[in-house]
């Protein structure tokens, strides 16, 4: 957790307090070799305050290799660019359609024939809740 | 400066991200077993309807589809909370929550120019990141920075700056709305012609001092710019029971973390109890050390069972979550915890025979349950509002929304 975040660097001319009684200098040998173990979390999310995690209902996004039941890790943070897969708010109902902006206009699309473009109004505002970073898919049978 | 930071309409907000149909729609949230309205939306603060109706008056208009009720989802506020809890930590030099939707920050800029552009950008940061809009007020001193964002919230950008002299506001300011005057002084400031906040910012320190001791003297200070408050020390107001604290040293056990915040636990309960209150839930949180201040910020949402004041139910329901805020490697700055849903016992509902117990016979209750289960086994003395059955009860939450956040079972759905 602490060291994944670049944050500004800072002068070092403090002192450094040593907590406890143990004498500094001779750290154990193999404290420089320790490391955490690799987390999904921090492989999956990079802005926890901003990402949320969805379930995906339907084939609409089958051809874009989302599939029902999927989970998707959604980020709010990020602004939607034309090509992204988005998550966006229609009539009320949340859905998950790629996001094209041109000269056409603004529309939703999905990754499956049987579903129709979903194209919004000029003027009509997208109700955007975030862009889609990451699809997992759990395989069937036993886990 | 002092910055202000609040959630408007919080727990309706909450509801909005997830649910976009109660968007533009009048909307209260309930409080603890559907009792009464705690939240409102703008909507339907405009028809009229105050603070604290008891839902079962508006029950007709909602089934005529005129008003939408949601049961308080205190697992996603608690949730929401702490995201922009972690972008305040991000953004400021130092951060004080001071309940479920407000804190104090300490901003990195010194310009004053500086304070609205920094503003404008976290209040616009928060909205997307997290979906919920604040309002935000600066000013020299929290009672006045409290005063700034109560304007802030009103204004198109959300954002106010309390830079010039600020005598206008407070003389059209009625002196209980203060913050720390509240409901316990305005007869006795009356009566000694304080009617405003500028008259009792004026007035004589003999004067304040004689209606309201050394506290209203505080208050009068802060109002005049000078700055009183330091550290979260809220004792007089109810709105906030919180307690926090540094570690002298930075803290490197997963016992220290935990001992720290079962120490701040019973610290706020007795709070709790001195002012009669049950708490609904907590967030619990570490600060993870980092040299130059504003470390990674850890937390947790604890629901509890059934409100209360007693500090062994707290920290039972405590105990587990405490273990997810530690991560082994790590050295900890400062550890806390922020109480939420605060009710008086009763209020809403009877559902406890202790309940109507004064706090003092209640905790001796309690210890004395503490002792025969220690004695003859866990478990085997308990109240029986935790229900008899499966020893687990629920408050009633009929309206209750998914808990997208914190149970992979009630994830958002999207087609």
């Amino acid at each position: 957790m602490a060291a994944k975040k670049n944050r500004e660097v800072c002068a070092v001319s403090r002192t450094v307090k040593v907590s406890g009684s143990v004498v500094a200098g001779f750290p154990s040998p193999a404290e420089q070799y320790l490391e955490p173990p690799l987390d999904l979390n921090e492989f999956l999310v990079k802005r926890p305050s901003a990402t949320f995690f969805v379930r995906v209902q339907g084939d609409s996004m089958v051809g874009a290799g989302i599939n029902d039941g999927d989970l998707l890790v959604v980020d709010r943070s990020l602004r939607p660019a034309s090509g992204d897969v988005v998550i966006a708010s229609v009539d009320g109902d949340f859905t998950v359609k790629t996001y094209r902006h041109d000269k056409d206009g603004v529309r939703l699309e999905p990754a499956n024939p049987n579903y129709p473009v979903i194209r919004l109004n000029p003027g009509q505002e997208l109700d955007y809740f975030g862009k889609v970073t990451a699809c997992i898919h759990r395989f069937a049978g036993k886990r | 400066m002092i910055g202000l930071v609040d959630g408007n309409n919080f727990f309706v907000s909450c509801e909005r991200v997830f649910d976009r149909r109660l968007v533009g729609r009048p909307v209260a949230v309930l409080s603890n077993n559907d009792g009464c309205c705690v939240s409102r939306s703008n909507e339907f603060k405009a028809l009229g309807i105050p603070m604290g109706t008891p839902y079962f008056q508006l029950k007709d208009r909602e089934a005529a589809g005129e008003l939408f009720f949601r049961s308080s989802n205190y697992e996603l506020y608690g949730d929401m909370s702490r995201r922009i809890i972690s972008i305040l930590r991000d953004e400021a030099v130092d951060v004080e929550q001071y309940s479920i939707d407000e804190a104090f920050i300490f901003p990195p800029t010194t310009a004053a120019a500086d304070y609205a552009i920094y503003g404008r950008r976290l209040r616009a940061k928060i909205l997307r990141w997290v979906g919920i809009p604040c309002g935000i007020g600066f000013a020299p001193t929290k009672t006045l920075a409290k005063i700034a964002n109560h304007i802030g919230k009103k204004l198109p950008d959300g954002v106010f700056l309390m830079l010039d002299d600020p005598t206008e506001i407070l003389s059209a300011l009625p002196v209980q709305e203060v913050w720390g005057v509240g409901r316990r002084l305005p007869a006795k400031l009356h009566a000694v012609r304080i009617i405003t906040a500028q008259q009792l910012r004026d007035a004589a320190d003999d004067t304040i001092r004689s209606v309201g001791g050394v506290t209203l003297l505080r208050t009068a200070m802060e109002l005049r710019g000078i700055q009183c408050h330091e550290g979260l020390d809220y004792d007089a107001d109810p709105d906030s029971i919180s307690c926090s604290r540094s570690f002298g040293e930075p803290a490197t056990t997963a016992e220290a973390l935990a001992e720290s915040i079962a120490a701040y636990t019973a610290q706020a309960a007795a709070k709790l109890r001195r002012h009669g209150l049950l708490a609904s839930g907590c967030n619990i949180y570490a600060q993870v050390f980092a040299p130059c201040g504003g470390g990674d910020f850890i937390g947790r949402t604890v629901v509890f069972p059934a409100p209360t004041d007693a500090t062994n139910e707290m920290l039972r329901a405590i105990r587990e979550e405490v273990g997810a805020l530690y991560v082994s490697g790590t050295r900890y700055r400062k550890t806390g915890i922020v109480f939420f849903g605060l009710e008086k016992p009763g209020t809403a509902h009877q559902t406890d025979l202790f309940d109507a117990m004064p706090s003092s016979e209640k905790s001796r209750l309690y210890a004395a349950v503490d002792a025969l289960n220690a004695r003859y086994g866990k478990g085997k003395v308990f109240s029986a509002a935790q229900g008899l059955g499966a020893r687990s009860w629920h408050m009633k939450r009929r309206k209750l929304s998914r808990r997208p956040t914190t149970r992979w079972d009630e994830l958002m759905t999207v087609r």
